[in-house]
C-alpha cells in the first residue's frame, strides 16, 4: 500500500491481548487519517454516553498518511476519545516522532480498549508485539518511564509515549508525554491511559513507507517545501518559534495577564523571544521538519525545550510571574509529573485570583514563585488539600467555592493565552470548538478588525473546516500558509491516484459535523456554545483594547450567524440537508 | 578541492531529514533503518548527533575485508563489491563508528557519499551536516568524532556510545 501501512493495532487491556485488524479501506477517502480516520474509528466503537474513565471508553492514536516520509510537518499523530475533562469528543495531537517509527513498525494506528487488573506497558518492536508488567514504573515521572521502556526493548532511539503520576491519579488535565517535552497535552489524555492501567507505549520500528513514484513524490514535496513552506510567512518558526507571539500578543492587547484581568503585560520582557534567545543551547525538531521550532534553554541548572507561548503566558505572565527560570522549572515539572501546562498554569492564576480576591486562601499569590512551584507536584500527587482542589481544573475549583466569575473556561477546557475581549474571532473560535476553548480549530488573530463579527465568524467556520482536513493529514500548525490544493497534489503524488482539494474540503467540513453530531448525543446544547463571564462581563484593563467586553448580546449575534453559516438550526443542530451533502449517516453514532 | 562530509551535532535538531533522503536515494523507500548514515537522539538533554561514515584514510572495514570485496575508489570512497561479497560481515565488526551494516542476505551496506552528491547534506537545513572542501574548524570537529573508537557492540551500540561521548562534551 502507498502511504498506509495498511494494517491497525488493537489491544485488548481486559483480555490482556494484541491483535492486528486491516485498516478500514472504506474509511480512508471520507476521513483520510490522523484526527478524521481515528474520529471515525472512534465513534465506531463507543457509544457518546460512554464514561471516559470506564473500561468501555476506547483510545484511538491514529497516524496520517504523509506522516515518516520526506514532506515537511506532516508526521503528527492524534489521540481521539472522550474528555474526561470536558465530556466532549477530545482530538489531540503530538509531534515528535512516535508517529514515523508507528509506521515503520508497520501501523496505521492503535485501538486501546478495556483495562488491564495491574499496570502495563505496550512494547512494540516491528511485528513483535506484547503487553509488559509496568509494576515497577508505577509512580515514576515521565522521564524515567521513557528510560525505563527503552530500555526494555534494549535499543537507544526507541520511541516512546509515557505517562506520569498525575495520569496514574487520573487527574483530568494530565497528559501523555513523548521524547520527554511533547505531548498529546490537553483535555486528560493521560488519565485515559491512567484509567486504563497502561503506563505506556514503547515502539521500534525498522520497516518503510513507500510512495507511489518516489522520484515524483519527492520533486513536489521539494517545490512546496522551498516555494510555500520556507518563505516569510513561515520563518518566524525556524528563527523565533512560539516564544514570538509574546511580543506580537502585547502588541495586539490580547495578552493575558493576571488571570485574564489585563490584556497588555508591562514586564513582557522577561519572558519574551530575545529572553528564550538569550538562554538557549540549540533548535529541535519533529520529524522530517526543518523549520526545528523548538528552542532548548537553560537558565542555571534547569533545562527544558520550551518554555513555547502558551507555557510563557499561562505559567508566566497570567500568573504574574516574570522569572524565566521560575517558569522553566514549572514547565519542566509539568513535563515529567505529566501535567498538561495550560490547564495546570490557568488553574492557578484562578486560584491566585480567589486568594487574592478574598473568595478562599490557597496562599498562592500573583508573582509568588516558591508556591506556585510548590503547587505542581501537590497538584500531580494530591498530596495537600489544595492540591487536591486544584487538580479538578478551573471550573469545578470555582464552582466549589462559588467563583464561577472568575473561572476561565469554555466547556470546561481551560483558554488559550489569547483574549477574546480584544478579538472577538478568539471569541467565536472558543464557544464553537468542538472540545472546549482551544486555539487550534481557528486563529483569527491577525483579522484586519478584530471586532467585525460577520466576518469573523466567517474567517472561524473556513478555518474549522481547513483545519479540520489539514490535522487529519497530519499537519503542523505551523506550516500556516498550506491549503488543500498543495495538501492533495502531495497526496496524489504519494498514492498514485488523483485527489482533489474539493473532496479534501468536504472531508474536512464532514470531520467537523461528526464532532458536533457526536457532542449532541453526548448531551451537550447551544446553551454550551459560551464563554466565560469575565469575558462577558467585566472590561478589559490596559492594552489598546482597554475597557472592552465581548457581551452576551454580541456572543448571540455571533452564534446566530454561525449556525445558519453552517446550516445548523438555532439550537445549532446540523441540518439533515447538511448532512446528506457531507454523505454523513447519523446511524454511525 | 576536494569535498568531504562533515558533522556537527551542536547544529543537528533530530529531524533525520537527512537518513530520510538517503533511504529514498538508496532504497526507493522511507526508510532510516537502512540510511547510511544515521541520527542519535538525546530528546531529554536537547542533542542529536549525526552519526557519518568518515571514509576513513585507514579504514578498518576494508582492511577486514578477507575477499577484498571492499575497495577504496579513485575519488577516496571507501565502496563495496558486491560479486566479491562472501557476507561474512567482517566489515561490520571492524568499524569502530557502527557505520557499516548488513542487510537481510548478509550483505553489507554503507556510506558512498552518493557517487560525490550526497543526499543527507543536501536536506540538511540547520549545516549540521555539510558537504564541502572543510576548513580548520571543521577538520578539528572530524578529527574529535573520529578520536572516539568501539571496537565490541553492534553497530548501534557503536554509535550510541560514540553520540554519549559527543554530548558530555558538549552539554555535561
Amino acid at each position: 500500500m502507498n502511504l498506509y501501512m495498511g494494517k491497525m493495532l488493537v489491544v485488548d487491556l481486559t483480555a490482556g491481548s494484541v491483535t492486528t485488524e486491516p485498516l478500514r479501506a472504506e474509511w480512508l477517502r471520507e476521513y483520510w487519517g490522523a484526527w478524521g480516520l481515528a474520529l471515525r474509528y472512534y465513534t465506531d466503537a463507543v457509544s457518546p454516553e460512554v464514561d471516559p474513565l470506564a473500561p468501555e471508553n476506547v483510545v484511538v492514536i491514529m497516524t496520517a498518511p504523509l506522516c515518516g516520509t520526506m514532506v515537511p510537518l506532516a508526521s503528527r499523530m492524534c489521540l481521539v476519545s472522550k474528555s474526561p475533562h470536558t465530556g466532549t469528543i477530545f482530538e489531540s495531537n503530538v509531534g515528535g516522532s512516535f508517529g514515523p517509527e508507528l509506521k515503520y513498525a508497520g501501523y496505521d494506528g492503535i485501538i486501546i480498549k478495556g483495562r488491564a487488573c495491574a499496570p502495563v506497558f505496550l512494547k512494540i518492536d516491528d511485528d513483535r508485539v506484547s503487553l509488559e508488567s509496568a509494576e515497577h514504573m508505577t509512580g515514576q515521572g515521565i522521564f524515567e518511564t521513557e528510560k525505563l521502556m527503552e530500555a526494555a526493548i534494549g535499543a537507544h532511539g526507541a520511541k516512546t509515549l509515557a505517562i506520569g503520576p498525575a495520569a496514574e491519579n487520573m487527574i483530568t488535565y494530565s497528559m501523555i508525554g513523548s521524547e520527554s517535552y511533547r505531548q498529546f497535552g490537553r483535555g486528560g489524555t493521560g488519565a485515559l491511559f491512567g484509567s486504563k492501567n497502561l503506563k505506556g507505549i514503547v515502539c521500534r520500528g525498522t520497516g518503510a513507507v513507500r510512495v507511489a513514484d518516489m522520484a515524483r513524490f519527492l520533486e513536489r514535496t521539494d517545490y512546496y517545501t522551498k516555494n510555500d513552506l520556507l518563505c516569510d510567512d513561515n520563518l518566524w518558526a525556524k528563527t523565533d518559534g512560539t516564544p514570538i507571539l509574546v511580543e506580537v500578543t502585547n502588541e495586539m492587547g490580547i495578552h493575558p495577564t493576571r488571570n485574564y484581568t489585563k490584556g497588555f503585560n508591562g514586564r513582557k520582557e522577561k519572558l519574551n523571544s530575545d529572553a528564550i534567545q538569550a538562554a538557549k543551547l540549540g533548535n529541535r525538531a519533529c520529524a522530517s521538519c526543518p523549520m526545528a521550532c523548538g528552542k532548548f534553554t537553560r537558565v542555571n541548572s534547569a533545562e527544558i525545550e520550551g518554555p513555547e507561548y502558551e507555557t510563557l503566558c499561562l505559567g508566566g505572565s497570567n500568573c504574574d510571574i516574570h522569572d524565566l527560570e521560575a517558569v522553566i522549572r514549572f514547565n519542566r515539572l509539568c513535563d515529567d509529573l505529566g501535567l498538561d501546562t495550560m490547564t495546570c498554569g490557568s488553574t492557578i492564576s484562578l486560584a491566585m485570583e480567589m486568594t487574592e480576591s478574598g473568595v478562599h486562601n490557597f496562599n498562592l499569590r500573583f508573582g509568588q514563585v516558591d508556591e506556585y512551584l510548590k503547587i505542581v507536584y501537590e497538584i500531580a500527587t494530591l498530596s495537600t488539600e489544595r492540591g487536591r482542589d486544584l487538580a479538578k481544573g478551573a471550573k469545578h475549583l470555582a464552582a466549589k467555592y462559588g467563583a464561577e466569575a472568575l473561572s476561565m473556561e469554555v466547556k470546561g477546557l481551560e483558554m488559550p493565552a489569547y483574549e477574546p475581549r480584544g478579538n472577538f474571532g478568539m471569541g467565536i473560535a472558543y464557544a464553537t470548538s468542538e472540545r472546549g476553548a482551544c486555539h487550534l480549530r481557528a486563529f483569527p488573530i491577525f483579522a484586519t478588525d478584530p471586532h467585525d463579527l460577520e466576518a469573523l465568524v466567517s474567517d472561524v467556520v473556513d478555518a474549522q473546516n481547513a483545519n479540520s482536513i489539514k490535522w487529519s493529514l497530519g499537519f503542523c500548525d505551523f506550516w500556516g500558509t498550506i491549503n488543500t490544493t498543495i495538501e492533495a497534489d502531495l497526496m496524489s503524488a504519494g498514492l498514485g491516484e488523483p485527489v482533489s482539494a474539493e473532496e479534501l474540503d468536504r472531508a474536512g467540513e464532514r470531520i467537523w459535523n461528526l464532532s458536533r453530531l457526536f457532542n449532541l448525543a453526548a448531551g451537550f446544547t447551544a446553551a454550551d456554545d459560551t464563554l466565560p463571564k469575565k469575558i462577558m462581563e467585566r472590561p478589559l484593563e490596559g492594552g489598546r483594547h482597554e475597557g472592552r467586553v465581548f457581551s452576551r448580546a454580541d456572543l448571540a449575534r455571533a452564534m446566530q450567524s454561525y449556525y445558519e453559516l453552517r446550516d445548523w438550526s438555532a439550537k445549532g443542530i446540523p441540518s439533515s440537508r447538511k448532512l446528506a451533502a457531507l454523505g454523513l449517516d447519523t446511524t454511525i453514532l | 578541492m576536494k569535498k568531504e562530509l562533515f558533522a556537527n551535532p551542536d547544529l543537528c535538531t533530530g529531524c533525520n531529514r537527512c537518513t530520510l533522503a538517503c533511504s529514498a536515494n538508496k532504497e526507493g523507500v522511507f526508510q532510516p533503518s537502512k540510511a547510511r548514515m544515521r541520527v542519535t537522539n538525546f530528546p531529554l538533554r536537547g542533542f542529536s548527533v549525526p552519526n557519518i561514515c568518515f571514509q576513513c584514510p585507514k579504514a578498518n572495514c576494508l582492511e577486514a575485508c578477507p575477499t577484498d570485496a571492499m575497495f577504496r575508489g579513485a575519488d577516496g570512497v571507501v565502496r563495496l563489491n558486491r560479486d566479491l561479497c562472501s557476507g561474512c560481515g567482517a566489515c561490520v565488526t571492524a568499524c569502530p563508528y557502527g557505520m557499516v551494516e548488513q542487510d537481510a542476505k548478509g550483505i553489507p551496506y554503507k556510506c558512498d557519499l552518493c557517487d560525490g552528491d550526497p543526499a543527507c547534506a543536501k536536506e540538511c537545513h540547520s549545516e549540521a551536516l555539510v558537504h564541502a572542501a572543510g576548513d580548520a574548524a571543521l577538520f578539528q570537529l572530524k578529527a574529535a568524532q573520529m578520536k572516539t573508537r568501539h571496537n565490541s557492540g553492534t553497530p548501534l551500540e557503536k554509535r550510541h556510545k560514540i553520540a554519549e561521548a559527543l554530548k558530555k562534551n558538549s552539554r555535561g
